[in-house]
């Protein structure tokens, strides 16, 4: 199983060393590869052991995998035309490719790693890998960024590394080397002698996770990058990257949670709120596609760490994967919508003609309304779950009052970031010069996976198994 | 002897700080990573673990030799900046070190008081990280926080051997090969006209 996971990824690395101009065609059929260890993956019983201890599938990372897959799919479809759209030489294309591979075997062991120690490996491989992939686009301002999240992600990095050190000394003394393994933990999770210890690293692991994802007080960095980098590594940072992160945040606050669950609630609760408060305000004030949508994408991770540590595991699963899908399919399309320059949002809709251009300008539509969750948008039932769960909890601990009241202000804040996506679509459909604009198969046909995978995520049989998921 | 080689990881590292010239801190870091090495085989032989000694080992060949080496042949090729200016003046630095030291001991003894062994070394070693991360924030210039990332690394790995008695054999490999990959990504963005912004 582990050979199929990575053969895809091995693929692409060894094609980008070959003739770019064939294998840039052939890289989105062997990137399908991958679907048939997703599928099957999903399939088998849980837990799987893939190697050993150390990589084990259970529901969740089969999920999350499977989700992956799909995004890792369609931006490879897309990157294939992604010279038609920016300047890139050859040289850069193969490099991006070569990356992209190491990227991806790096968020293969993150997503399926069973072991703290392997999970933090495949995401400072990944984390590496992106940094050269931003500097693909060869502008002062992306080499700049590349340096600054070689700095950024460094730091995160090594913090999320300090706390499984912690956590793995106050696991050690009754678990010896398996201390390091997520399963052994969840099981062992109340006989830890130095709780104290464990939150510690669990605390210090969180805020590395979360200044990946750019939450408060680091929430411009991450847009920054994804505005100067080419717009297929944001999609794959909030679509790939994004997910390995929010999946190690679900396993450690897990852990955390039968450790001591208030803690967890109250520092996540905390820190959500303030980035969510944070970033509303900045997506208020945001001037371009880019900037636009990595905010967005903070957002969202926001919510979906506040549902999960409220204990709506549904509502956070759902919000994921349809963040997963939306955002990459936004980014990708933004290589069409800038094509007349960074800031013009005005007339960005319009000008598209034939089938490719009309299946693109309602595709594009459709996603940037789901995005602020308008229905039947999956975001829409799962921030009613999500919230449902808030008041769940709230009730149990006799906090009902308080917790309405942050429900409120997050439906106020919600409703700045609703308004402003609503004003941008309005102008891009309404106002400005209409002028002709290109649109490429491939990419429709990027878009039109995304929507699939957005359709079978909220029916009936999707809905059951995110709630299979505990 | 261990006390000894955490005592020279530490001056090594204050040193380094206050370093103004880029091949000095290669030095440091350097030697740095020697005494990290030492204690590791030290450590490794003193509680019988053959892992530990086999990571004291790789990290005198890849951090006290070969990165340090990659790294001045990297300044060289790039023709990077020797003088490297810290943003602290240093006789600020001279106060604000000690003062770091003092508040990590205090702020790590809640830490310290769980593990029931080598406490004052956990404690260096979360002092370490910090002066590391002061190292990073101190320097407008690269070269000096991509030698602050490796630091903390150093620190990460000082942290593992004192308060766990080494990570499991396989993490400490992987931690080895994705500092590797740290380095050869390095190069490649100091590659082509990435001078002026190096400097």
């Amino acid at each position: 199983m582990i050979y199929l996971l990575l053969l895809p990824a091995f693929i692409m690395l060894i094609l980008s060393f070959w003739n770019l101009e064939k294998s840039k065609f052939v890289l989105p059929v062997t990137s399908l590869l991958i679907l048939y260890p997703s599928i099957r993956l999903f399939f088998l019983p849980k837990p799987y052991k893939i190697w050993g201890e150390y990589l084990v599938a259970d529901d969740l990372s089969a999920y999350i995998m499977l989700v992956s897959s799909i995004v890792a799919i369609s931006v490879t479809l897309a990157v294939s035309t992604l010279g038609l759209h920016v300047k890139i030489s050859n040289n850069a294309y193969a490099k991006f490719y070569r990356f992209f591979a190491l990227f991806w075997i790096g968020l293969t062991l993150s997503i399926v790693a069973n072991n703290m120690g392997i999970y933090w490996i495949g995401l400072e491989t990944a984390t590496l890998s992106t940094v050269y992939m931003i500097k693909t686009n060869s502008t002062v301002m992306a080499r700049k960024e590349a340096w600054n999240y070689m700095i950024v992600g460094a730091i995160a990095i090594s913090l999320i590394l300090f706390g499984i050190i912690l956590i793995y000394a106050s696991a050690k003394p009754i678990l010896g080397e398996r201390a390091m393994d997520f399963s052994a933990l969840l099981l062992n999770a109340k006989h830890i002698k130095s709780p104290f210890l464990f939150e510690i690293g669990f605390a210090i692991t969180t805020l590395g996770m979360f200044i990946k994802m750019g939450f408060f007080p680091m929430n411009l960095w991450l847009a920054n990058i994804e505005r100067a980098s080419f717009y297929p590594v944001a999609a794959l940072f909030s679509g790939i990257l994004e997910s390995a992160v929010m999946i190690g945040f679900f396993r450690f606050s897990k852990i955390a949670s039968i450790v001591n669950s208030a803690h967890v609630f109250i520092f996540v609760f905390i820190y959500t709120i303030l980035t969510i408060f944070i970033v509303s305000f900045l997506i208020y004030r945001a001037k371009d596609f880019m900037r636009l949508f990595s905010l967005s994408g903070v957002e969202h991770m926001a919510l979906i760490a506040l549902f999960w540590a409220s204990g709506g595991v549904f509502a956070a699963l759902l919000h994921f994967g349809a963040h997963a899908f939306l955002k990459p399919a936004l980014f990708l399309s933004t290589g069409i919508l800038e094509s007349r320059g960074k800031y013009r949002i005005a007339g960005a809709l319009r000008g598209y003609s034939g089938i490719k251009g009309k299946v693109f300008y309602f595709l594009t539509g459709l996603f940037l309304l789901a995005i602020v969750s308008a229905p039947p948008s999956p975001m829409f039932f799962s921030e009613l779950y999500g919230f449902a769960s808030m008041v769940e909890l709230a009730k149990t601990n006799k906090h009902l009052l308080l917790m309405i009241g942050a429900i409120i202000l997050l439906l106020i804040l919600l409703s700045i970031i609703f308004y402003r996506f609503i004003e941008i679509y309005q102008s891009m459909k309404y106002e400005g010069v209409e002028k002709k604009k290109v649109v490429y198969g491939n990419e429709v046909l990027a878009l039109i996976i995304f929507s699939i995978s957005l359709i079978a995520l909220l029916t009936p049989w999707s809905f059951e198994f995110l709630r299979s998921i505990s | 002897m261990t006390s000894l080689l955490i005592g020279l990881f530490l001056a090594t590292l204050i040193v380094a700080l206050f370093t103004m010239r880029l091949y000095r801190l290669i030095l440091w870091y350097s030697l740095n990573s020697l005494t990290l090495a030492l204690l590791a085989i030290t450590i490794g032989v003193n509680i019988d673990d053959s892992a530990m000694i086999i990571s004291g080992f790789l990290t005198l060949v890849l951090k006290a030799f070969l990165i340090p080496y990659i790294l001045k042949r990297v300044s060289i090729r790039f023709d990077l900046s020797r003088q490297i200016e810290p943003n602290i003046p240093v006789h600020y630095s001279v106060i604000l070190v000690p003062a770091l030291l003092v508040f990590t001991f205090y702020l790590s003894e809640p830490i310290t008081n769980m593990i029931s062994s080598n406490t004052n070394d956990v404690a260096i070693s979360i002092s370490a990280l910090f002066l590391s991360l002061l190292l990073m924030m101190e320097h407008k210039n690269i070269a000096p926080k991509i030698i602050g990332f490796l630091t903390i690394e150093n620190s990460l790995f000082l942290l593992g051997t004192t308060a766990t008695n080494g990570m499991p054999m396989l993490i400490e490999l992987g931690i080895f090969f994705d500092l590797l990959m740290a380095i050869v990504i390095v190069n490649l963005l100091f590659g082509h006209d990435d001078e002026e912004i190096a400097q």
